[in-house]
Formats: structure tokens, sequence, C-alpha cells
């Protein structure tokens, strides 16, 4: 019964946005209502769907009806529902909802509040349509549809210069990827004929899908996945993302926009795991990524962009076990850290919240005695991703290192674990510096942020601690490793123990540092790493490269481009078109003299022609 | 010979409606007046429910040949009645307000729909040629029904001439035709047709004529000039009437008489056709983007949009190597066809329901005066936004879908580079559709006065919009009774 249901949520949320925009546009308040009452109802619709899942004797279903059917033509409105798809649907359905909740606290008074649930509907309707839909043309339509929530939201303050920016910068870096997704789904849809998901596995299994289009198009899917999913080279938006309002971050970086690039390889497996050359990509790619993120992250001052490059980096490591096959470790870190990082995020909101916006750390600290529950959600946030045993962060990392241990070797293992060792100290770093030692503003007036805000951090926070039990076989559920790609999950002792001393260290070594001021370490660094601290501070100057190559190269052809644009193209085919075709109808419109043997002269002209015509053929 | 009137029910029914409402003017107290409409939208209703759906199945012939009942005659009878009783509906208001004799409009209305009834059964020429003028007669009234107003007197002036002229030219090649075959059924005249392959001058006067007739009621380059004026001049109901029922009844009557009578001169006509329906799509558009009166704009875009039919009309008269026409793919584009005089029709429905509520009876519905619309009434401008939207071809509209399944038939049956022309055409049109939208919700207006919506008119107006996105994401259900349609016309 339930996953009759599965038409719904997206629905609901794009009913939402039409309401919103059309009909409340001068009640902002009841605007927020209806957006958080669409979400709300599709989080419940999640669960009624998730309890049919449960049920042992239900795999995937695919149920759709035909929207165009002529000739070879068919395009249908189908939902794809497995466990892969009903997992992301509770991700998005959950972290939207808190957020959404979140913002009807924090954008209180913001002079577009109603248009802001406005475009969280939209932004909603289209994520959740690319993790149901059953064909790629559909998922690609909502796939453009993400980039252009995120670009609202990211830009919402667009009177902020740098906001618009940063709007764009995302719009664009994305766009990258998205052509190159269009391409490929082109490329497979020439190959097999259908843009249905099932079939085409189904086509490619048995060898009906050339090989090295298969690659290619396999390549330029991964490219989709790796802008949306801000994977290097295409990271340098998500940072910059940051100048949305906050809960936005939280949203982008946890459920929304990043997670379906993650998704989208993870659906397309079967056609990778077909292309064996692109799973050593997405290996290389997940990799390099994800020790870059981290060691940007260390030494970045500001709260949000450390968040952004932890998130950058933890992509990386999702898209690593990804290029191992390993989907299931790899959702389940996508969950675990989604909601650990729309924890932190959320908790970073909260603190701009009660600080005026300050985003410096370096001004912050000591404030774990003035907002008690911002502080103990985001330590424990905190700890969950730098991967400390108990919490959840730890058993998804474990999982991942697990499936890099089986299937990749002692290198990449050894890598993956410096990586993680990276992760744990900029987490623990961050935590210090924030919230222990002195206060370092005098502002007194700080205190603990309204209840709509840190009711969502506190459920956050319990689910950030105990999302481990997922794992674990209760009745018929075997456990979601199992529950995702049917194998049963197990553990390495070995492991565990080893990864578990490498976040102690670092524990210890940010505890030396930022605590203990310890001079001889930081006389260390200071001395031997400035080099290193400089061009990590400056991002490897991967910005200033963008910049140069696009004034150098890009602007230079986009100005030879212009000028051929502005004369050939605007002057002649745009402006001669558009006005002759204005003029045409100007012309055109001077026999129409209202005159009615005018009428009746034109009237006997076409009849003559016609008989002309005829009479001649 | 046998008459069964029984398959003539619904005809019957209706012109008794059309003067059982003629009578109740004279008893009902003008105060009870306005509950005509209801009365007439029910009757219309209740035939389609009570004597339409029982013969649903029918094939036959009545009056021996005269008359045709079969699925593609059916499907339009229950299309008059279901628009008719919409479009009834939707003018109740402005009727009550502007007009002095209710009564009297309605029963013209339900003449006319009697009328698109015969002239959809109709198995030979000359019916449809009475058929056809009763409901030109019918119109020359309803177009000069506000008798007081000058825009309206011009307007119906011009189109009973012109109408005469057409008639006139209609008429005297159904006399050739008849002289030349000696008959004027459509069967015979395909029989007779296929048998000598030369074709005479004559004959060929006598089929361009008689195509010409055709061409001007549907309002077709260079035979459109009316269209414009007329639609100005009209009443907004009657405008959305000859917009929509009244093209709608032509151009079935016409595919008729193209597939069944003048198939084997099939190539000849189509080559006229495509040639007619590129001036038309182009001369349509174009001549819209620089139009500043909303009806005049949506005339223009109703002779695009006819000239998209009529590049389908063409594409059916496809045939194969041995003269027989391609019944698979000229299915295909009768579907499409109809599906997308369905879609038109909704979406011009539900933008001249609006133009009435917002314009009322003043003389100029310039678009510059809908700035800021969507302060004063925000489901009149949803419903003009998606109607406009449909009409320019965008999903998730019944436009978008209806327009993939006709230019898609039609790319198969005829050159790709024919559809390349409507689609280009109809690119353009989206500029003055989106023109029109902008005004609405960019620019902004000193006015901010709510129109206030009688229940009626909204129950009508979202009603069009779920039909609307309804087709435009499942037209199935909708797509099953085309096919019986056009199934039994080829």
């Amino acid at each position: 019964m339930g996953v009759n249901l599965a038409y719904f949520p997206p629905v609901i949320c794009g009913i939402s946005f039409i309401l919103t925009v059309f009909f409340t546009r001068k009640a902002p308040l009841i605007s927020s209502l209806i957006s958080v009452f669409a979400i709300l109802s599709s989080f419940i619709l999640f669960i009624f769907i998730l309890i049919d899942f449960l049920s042992p004797n239900l795999n995937s279903i695919d149920f759709s009806i035909d929207w165009i059917d002529v000739l070879d033509t068919r395009i249908s409105w189908g939902i794809l529902l497995d466990s892969l798809s009903v997992t992301m649907l509770g991700l998005i359905t959950l972290v939207a909802l808190l957020v959404q909740v979140y913002s009807i606290s924090y954008m209180k008074g913001d002079s577009r509040f109603g248009w802001y649930f406005s475009v969280h509907s939209l932004f909603a309707a289209a994520m959740i349509a690319v993790v149901l839909v059953d064909n790629l043309l559909l998922m690609y339509f909502a796939w453009e549809l993400v980039g252009l929530g995120s670009y609202l939201l990211i830009g919402f303050w667009y009177e902020k210069r740098a906001a618009s920016e940063a709007a764009k910068k995302a719009f664009i870096t994305t766009r990258i990827g998205d052509v190159a997704l269009l391409i490929g789904i082109i490329l497979i849809f020439k190959s097999t004929g259908t843009f249905n998901i099932s079939s085409i596995f189904h086509i490619a299994n048995n060898g009906g899908i050339n090989e090295n289009i298969l690659t290619i198009s396999t390549f330029l899917i991964f490219l989709g996945a790796m802008g949306k999913s801000a994977q290097f080279p295409f990271h340098v938006w998500l940072p910059d993302a940051m100048e949305g309002p906050t809960p936005v971050s939280a949203l982008i970086h946890a459920a929304t926009m990043v997670a379906a690039g993650v998704y989208l390889v993870a659906r397309m497996m079967p056609l990778f795991s077909l292309a064996p050359y692109v799973l050593d990509f997405v290996v290389f790619i997940g990799l390099f990524t994800f020790i870059f993120g981290g060691t940007m992250a260390i030494v970045m001052h500001d709260i949000k962009r450390v968040l952004a490059y932890s998130t950058i980096s933890h992509l990386g490591l999702m898209m690593l076990s990804l290029g191992f096959m390993g989907i299931a470790s790899a959702i389940f870190h996508l969950i675990v850290h989604g909601v650990s990082k729309a924890l932190l995020f959320l908790g970073a909101g909260s603190l701009m919240h009660e600080m005026e916006g300050e985003t410096d750390i370096r001004n912050m600290g000591g404030l774990v005695n003035k907002m008690p529950i911002t502080a103990i959600t985001f330590i424990i946030g905190s700890v969950s991703l730098a991967g400390i045993i108990p919490l959840s962060g730890f058993f998804s990392k474990d999982e991942i290192l697990l499936t890099v241990f089986e299937k990749g070797g002692i290198l990449i293992l050894f890598l993956t674990l410096i990586g993680a060792f990276l992760s744990s100290l900029y987490m623990f770093r961050l935590t210090f510096i924030t919230f222990f030692g002195s206060l370092k503003s005098d502002n007194s007036k700080i205190g603990e942020s309204p209840i709509l805000m840190t009711l969502p951090l506190i459920l956050l926070a319990l689910l950030a601690i105990f999302m481990s039990a997922l794992l674990l076989e209760i009745s018929t559920f075997k456990g979601f490793i199992f529950f995702i790609s049917g194998y049963k999950a197990h553990l390495n002792l070995l492991l565990i123990v080893f990864s578990s001393i490498l976040s102690f260290v670092a524990l210890i070594l940010a505890w030396f540092i930022y605590i203990k001021d310890s001079k001889y370490l930081t006389d260390w660094f200071k001395l031997n790493m400035n080099c290193f601290y400089k061009l990590l501070l400056n991002k490897y100057y991967i910005d200033e490269l963008y910049q140069y190559v696009i004034n150098q190269i890009v602007l230079r052809f986009a100005q030879f481009i212009a000028l051929f644009d502005r004369l050939v193209v605007n002057d002649i085919g745009v402006d001669k078109s558009s006005l002759s075709v204005k003029s045409l109808g100007l012309k055109l419109k001077f026999i129409q003299t209202g005159k009615m043997h005018g009428y009746a002269i034109s009237m006997v002209i076409g009849f003559l022609i016609l008989i002309f015509t005829w009479a001649i053929l | 010979m046998t008459i069964n009137l029984d398959l003539l029910i619904p005809e019957i029914l209706v012109g008794s409606l059309a003067f059982i409402i003629l009578g109740l003017d004279l008893f009902l107290k003008s105060k009870y007046k306005e509950y005509i409409a209801y009365i007439a939208a029910t009757g219309l209703i209740l035939v389609l429910i009570f004597s339409i759906i029982p013969i649903w199945n029918t094939k036959a012939n009545i009056y021996g040949d005269i008359l045709v009942l079969d699925g593609y005659a059916i499907f339009f009878k229950a299309f008059f009645l279901t628009f008719g009783a919409v479009l009834i509906l939707s003018s109740k208001n402005y009727v009550g307000n502007n007009f002095s004799y209710i009564a009297e409009y309605y029963s013209i209305v339900i003449f006319t729909i009697l009328a698109m009834m015969f002239m959809v059964s109709s198995a030979e020429i000359l019916t449809a040629y009475i058929s056809l003028e009763l409901l030109s007669f019918s119109l020359y009234v309803l177009v000069a029904f506000n008798r007081f107003n000058n825009r309206a007197n011009e307007a119906s002036i011009k189109y009973i001439l012109l109408g005469a002229f057409s008639s006139a030219i209609l008429l005297y090649g159904v006399s050739q035709i008849y002289g030349h075959l000696g008959t004027t059924n459509l069967v015979q005249i395909q029989q007779a047709l296929s048998m000598n392959s030369e074709m005479s001058l004559g004959l060929i006067i006598g089929f361009s004529m008689f195509i010409v007739g055709f061409l001007f009621k549907i309002g077709i380059v260079p035979f459109h000039m009316w269209v414009p004026d007329v639609y100005e001049g009209s009443a907004t109901p009657v405008t959305a009437y000859l917009a929509v029922l009244v093209k709608v009844a032509i151009v079935a009557l016409f595919i008729r008489v193209l597939v069944v009578g003048l198939m084997p001169i099939a190539q000849d006509w189509q080559l006229i056709l495509i040639g007619f329906s590129i001036v038309t799509m182009v001369v349509g558009n174009v001549v819209a983007l620089i139009q500043s009166n909303i009806k005049r704009l949506l005339a223009y875009s109703s002779i695009g949009h006819a000239g998209y039919i009529l590049l389908g009309v063409a594409a059916i008269g496809t045939l194969d190597q041995k003269g027989l026409i391609l019944v698979d793919f000229s299915r295909l584009i009768v579907n499409g066809i109809i599906l997308h005089l369905v879609s038109y029709s909704l979406a011009s429905i539900a933008i001249f329901l609006c133009i009435d509520i917002i314009f009322g009876n003043s003389e100029e519905e310039q678009i510059d005066s809908m700035k800021g619309l969507h302060d004063r009434s925000p489901l009149m401008s949803l419903l003009i936004t998606a109607s406009l939207i449909s009409l320019g071809g965008l999903p998730i509209f019944a436009g978008f879908t209806s327009k993939f399944y006709l230019f898609n038939s039609i790319g198969t049956q005829i050159s790709l580079w024919y559809v390349g022309i409507a689609i280009i055409t109809s690119l353009i049109s989206l500029y003055y559709y989106l023109y029109v939208i902008r005004k609405i919700y960019i620019d902004t207006n000193k006015d901010k006065t709510v129109i206030n919506l009688p229940i009626l008119t909204k129950g009508i107006l979202v009603f069009l919009l779920f039909a609307l996105i309804f087709i435009g994401i499942y037209p199935n259900i909708l797509m099953e009774f085309i096919y019986h349609a056009s199934e039994s016309l080829l």
C-alpha cells in the first residue's frame, strides 16, 4: 500500500511551491507554514513507504504512467523504489524538514521570508524527484531544478555582491558537469533507445552497449556527479556557497545538492561496474579530494569554510568507496555525514545568530558556558565526524575503510587513513578554538538560541549518536549494509583499533596545539611549515589559477567571440532577424487595412493562386 | 428506406432544448432569467449523458447516406456538448451584465451546437453546406448581439459580407463538383475520383472553390482578414466561442471531407495545404508580435494554431506507392490534431474567460492594462500564465503534449523541414505569450483593487487549470477516446 504513495512527496512539495509563489505572496508566515507542512507530510509518507519496504519480500519496484507514447518515443512518469531511493528519500525529507523548522526562527524578519520558503519547497521537490524517478530524462530535469534551487538559495541575499557572485559560481561550475551529464544521457539513449534506468542496466548487462560508448558515457555521467558533489577540480563553488543563509548551507551540504552526485554514481553503479577505467578514475578523484579537502580545512579561520572543506573531503571519501563499488558504505556514510554536517551547520548558524553574524573562529572561544545546547550538540557533531568510537561517524568511516582495505590494498588504505587523520584533526581544532579557551569577544549578551533552533539541533545530535544502530540486526531488518547491498556487514578488529588510535592521536595533537598552546609544537610548525601553511590558506591558489585561466584564456577568447557576436550574431543575426520579423509584422499589419474590399481582394488573390498551382500541378 | 430516428435523438433533443429556452423566456420573471444559463448547460450535459453515451459504439448511416454516425462524429458531438456547456457557464456573468436578451443568446448558442453536430455527421457535401450555413447565420447574429456597440456592428457587417462571399464560393464549388461527378455523396465522390485519373479544369476549379470556402471559415492566410476584426469586435464570450467551438467544428468537417471524399487526389491538395499552412503559421505568429490589444493578439495566435492544424491535415494525405493511404500513420496524425484541438480549446477558454472578467464591456482590451494583475487576482494570473504557456507548447501543460504528438507524427509522415518551421514559429509565439506574462508579474500598476471572482468562475478556472495540467502529464485517458474517433474515420 505504502509504495503507491511515492508519487506524492515531490508533488506535494511542488504544489507547495506553486501555492506559496502564486497565492500567499502577501502572507509570508502562511507560506512558511505551507512549506513546512509539505515537507512534513513528505517525511510522514517516507515512513509509510519505509514500513512497506522493511517487509522482507520487497526489493525494488518500478511503476510508471505513460506521459508521451507516440511511435518510438516513449516517456513515462515513473518511480523507481528500492532501498537506495527510500534511504535517500528519508535523508532528504528529514534534513529538509529540520532545516525549514530551524529557518522559521533563523530567517525571522527577513524581507523575503515567504520567497525563502517557496524556494525551499522547489528545492526539496526537485531533490526528491532526482532520487525517485525511474528514467534519466526526468532525472535530468529534476537535476537542473536542483541547480536552479541552489542558485536561488545561495544568492538569496543577492543585494550582497559576494552572495550573487557565489550563486553564479555555483551555477556555472555545476553547469559544466551538467552539460557532460546531458551528453552522457543522450549517448546512452542513442545506443539503448530508452531512458528507463532498469532497462538501460538490462541492455548494458547483455552487452547491448558498445564498450567505448559505455566508458565515455559513464565518464561523462561521473563528471556530472563531480560537479554537483564538488569533487576536485569542481570543488571551488562549495566553500563560496556559504554566502547563502546558514540553514541553506546545512541543506546543501547535508542532504540535497551534494548528495545528488553521490546518489547518481550509486544509482548508475551497474553501468560503472562495466567500465573499470572509470571506476579507477572515481577512486583517484575520491581519494585525492578526500586528502586535498582535509588539508585546506585545517587552516581556515572561517567556521563555515572549515565545514565546507570538510564536506568536500568527506564527499571524496564517499566517492572513494563508490570507486570500489561499496555502495552501502558510501550511502551509509552519506547519511551519517549528512546528519552530522546538518547539525554542525545549524550549530554554526546558531552561533552566528547570537554573535551578530561573526564567522571567524579566532573571535570566538569559551562559548561552551554561554550556549550549552549549541555547544554540546556541536561537539557531538564534530566528534562524530572526527570518527571517535562509539559515535556513528566512526562506524560509517570504518565501513568505508573496510571496503578500501578489501578491494584496494594497503597503499590506498594508508592514504585513506592519512585523510581520516586529517579529518579528525580539523574537527578537533574547530571545536577547541570555538568553544574552549577564553571568551574572546566581551559581548555578554550572548545566550542560547530560541527553541525552534535548538530543537533540530538536539534531534540531529541524538541521530548523530545513535545512527550506528542502523547497522544492527533488528528482527527482519538485517542491518543497513544488508538493506542496501544484500550482503552482511562484518568487522575487522585490527582496522578498528588502528583507526581509533589515529583519531585519538589527532585529538591529543589538537589539544596540545590549540588548548595548551604548546610553544614547542607551534614554533616547530611555524618554522617548518610556513610555506605550506600559506599555500593551504590560499586554497592551493586554485581559485587564482581558475581566475587567471579565465582572465587570460577564456576572457580573451570570449572577447573575440563577443566581437564576433556583436557584429555578426547580434547585429546581423539577432537584431536584423528580430527587426526583420518585427518589420515584417508591421508590413503585414498594413495589409490589414480594415477595409472590406481589401479583404475580398486578398481572398480572390489567394483563390487564384490556389487554382493556378493546382492546375499547373 | 427505413429511417432509424433513434440515432438522431441527440440532435432532436438539442434542438428542443433551444426552443424550450426560447419559450421559458416568456414565462420566467426577469429576476430568474439568470438561471437560464444553468438550464442550458445542464440540458447539454444531460443530452451528453443520456443520448450520446448509449450510442457511443454505433456506426451507421442515416437517411440514406445523408448523415453518418461513427466514432469520429460521436466524439466531436460529445466534445461540442461538453465545451458548449463550459462556455455557456463561463459566459453567464458577462451575458447577464451586458445583454438584454438573455434567453435568445443561449438559444442561438444552442442552435450553433446543433449545427455543429450535424456538420460532423454529414456524409455528403450539401448537408455539410447547409449545416455550415446554419452555423454561420447563428454566428452572424451572435457577433452583432451587442447591437448598440459600434465595434460589434462593424465586426458583424464584415463577417456577414465576407462570410456570404465565401459561402458563395463554397456553394459554387459544390455545384461544380456535382456537375462533373454527378454526386454529392462523399463516398461516391471518392469512387468517382479514383476511377478517372485525369482531372478536368472545371473539377479543379470546383475543388479549389470548395477548399477555399473551408479555409476562409478556419481563418487560413490569406483568407484570414476577418478574424482579427471579428474577434476584437465581438463580445468576449462570443470571441471565445468563435475561437474554440466553431474552429474545431469546421476542422472536424474539413478532415472528414478530405479523408473520405478527396483522398484519391491527396497528392494535389497536400502540397497546396502545406503551402497555405506555412504562410499561415508565419503570418499569424509574426503579426501577433506587434499587437497591443490582447484579443487581436489571441486572434493572430489562433490563426497560427490553425496553421499547425492545417499542416497536420495536409500530412494526413500522404499516400504510399499504390496510391493508398498509410492508415497507421494517418491515424496518429488525426490523434495529434484532435489532441491539439482539445488543448487549444482548454487554454483559449481560460484566457478569454479571464479577459472578459478583467475588461468587462470596456472598449479597449489593451495588454498594458493587464500590468500588475498578480496583485489584483492571483488565480486569474496563474490561469492566464498556464494557458499562454500551454499555447506556447511548454511542459507540463497540455499544449506541450499535444504539440509533441502532432509535430512528431507530422515529422514521420512528411518532411521534418515543415516541422522545423512549425517549431520556429512556435518559438516566435513564445515571445508574445511571455510578453503578456511579463506584464502580469513584473510590471506594477497603481490600481491594486482586488478583482473578486464569483464562485462559479473560480470553479471553472480551477477546473480548466486541472484539465490543462492533467492532459499535460497524463494524456492517456483522453487518448483512448481519441483513438476511438480516429479509428472509425480511417
